[in-house]
């Protein structure tokens, strides 16, 4: 009797086994759905984004512009009316809403060169940093404070006072020959004083000229009693 | 009996099909944060300036107010009705939970820092992972004397004309040099002083 049944159950095993695999793959649909991930995970994104080595400051800019650092590339992420008023030396100008245009993805997505974003100060260069290390592009970094910063140390720096350190003078000194290479002119006569000052042998050697004194001769006094 | 062999092989290859998908399954790990805006649509969102959020908005709106600060900073001095979410921390499953909320009851949230660009990250990383309910405070802020002062702060401002500074020093350097009024020379008045004369001595007596 028992036997009988499970023959009639095992007539059908192959229909139950393959329903097992149909409610299986059924399953499969059922699976959330999951977008296509664009970029590295959310929580490698904040571990680079906190951290600051993403900035490079005004000076070390400078001193790389000034050495003709052939790896350097400037991006202003500004207007195209900002970039026309004043922008650095060689820069490119990408306008922030076209940094994912096909027509300039290379030159934010490569390999070769160390690209420098900038704009006023670096909020909206931040903002383009974040979203191209969402993407995973290497070798980005963003000019600390922007052109603003820029102005304010390199193409017009503030004096020391007299009571700061040397190491501030030393600092300005080099501002303002960069300022200098960057195009901004200091009247001649400041230039020529400290040249003057500088050129001014201190010891000068005065060769003692002898001048023999003649001895007053006494005259003969005349007459006389 | 051939059969009921080739059926058992059958049955145990399925057992361990099921089995194998099973533990798949459960072993795999949802990812906790996901991106739910494409890049262009992030790219598009923080192009407009709708989650600036100034000092004065302070007073009009309903909002909820979050220190991105870190703990010490936050303790020593911090706006009124803020809660302290360190940068960090911003993804911690419960903090998540707590933009979820807000979230769902449609409450804005606004992030400061010491300045706006202390808040841009945290807001950007949220906004790319779908919430939508986040401002950024545009303030700056800064101690004087142990107090804390808060300032509006401007984005992105086009301070100096560089280009004016720039030519404007070439054409004081080019241009002549303003002659100095030499200082007159002091005319000394020379009094010749008389030398006596030695009269030669005559005679005597």
């Amino acid at each position: 009797m028992v036997n009988r049944k499970l023959v009639k159950f095992l007539s059908f095993r192959y229909i139950i086994l393959s329903i097992v695999f149909i409610v299986l793959a059924g399953g499969l649909v059922v699976l959330p759905k999951f977008e296509k991930q664009e970029g590295i995970e959310p929580e490698k994104l904040l571990a680079d984004a906190i951290s600051p080595e993403r900035y490079i400051s005004t000076d070390v800019l400078a001193d790389r512009m000034i050495n003709q650092d052939p790896t350097l590339l400037l991006i202003d992420l500004r207007t195209a009316e900002d970039y026309n008023k004043y922008a650095l030396p060689n820069a490119i100008n990408i306008p922030i809403e076209n940094i994912f245009s096909k027509d300039y993805e290379g030159y934010l997505n490569q390999v070769e060169y160390d690209v420098v974003l900038y704009s006023n100060d670096n909020f909206k260069a931040d903002q383009a940093w974040i979203l191209c290390k969402r993407l995973d592009y290497k070798n980005l970094r963003v000019l600390k404070g922007g052109i603003n910063k820029w102005y304010s140390t390199i193409i017009n720096p503030e004096k020391p006072t007299e009571l700061m350190a040397s190491k501030a003078f030393d600092l300005y000194s080099f501002r303002k020959a960069a300022s200098m290479y960057f195009g901004v002119a200091y009247p001649q006569k400041e230039t020529e004083k400290r040249v003057v000052a500088k050129a001014k042998p201190k010891v000068t050697t005065t060769a003692k000229v002898v001048v023999p004194k003649k001895k007053k001769k006494k005259m003969p006094v005349e007459g006389g009693c | 009996m051939k059969e009921l062999e080739k059926t058992k092989r059958i049955s145990i290859a399925a057992v361990l099909t099921i089995l194998l998908v099973i533990i798949a399954l459960l072993s795999y790990k949802r990812p906790s944060h996901l991106y739910s805006e494409s890049i262009e649509k992030s790219l598009e969102l923080v192009s407009n300036s709708d989650y600036i959020f100034t000092q004065q908005d302070l007073e009009k709106y309903d909002f909820e107010l979050v220190d991105v600060r870190s703990n010490i900073e936050y303790i020593k001095g911090h706006l009124d009705n803020a809660i302290n979410i360190y940068v960090p921390e911003i993804l911690d499953p419960k903090n998540s939970e707590f933009f979820q909320e807000m979230k769902e009851n449609n409450k804005t949230v606004v992030l400061y820092g010491a300045s706006p660009n202390e808040a841009l990250t945290p807001f950007m990383l949220l906004q790319q992972l779908g919430y939508n309910n986040i401002k950024i405070l545009t303030v700056d802020l800064e101690y004087s004397q142990d107090k804390l002062i808060v300032k509006s702060s401007t984005l992105e401002e086009n301070k100096y004309d560089i280009k004016k500074y720039i030519d404007e020093s070439i054409k004081k350097a080019t241009a002549k040099p303003k002659t100095i009024p030499k200082p007159k020379p002091v005319v000394k008045k020379i009094t010749p002083v008389k030398k006596n004369k030695k009269l030669p001595v005559e005679g005597g007596c």
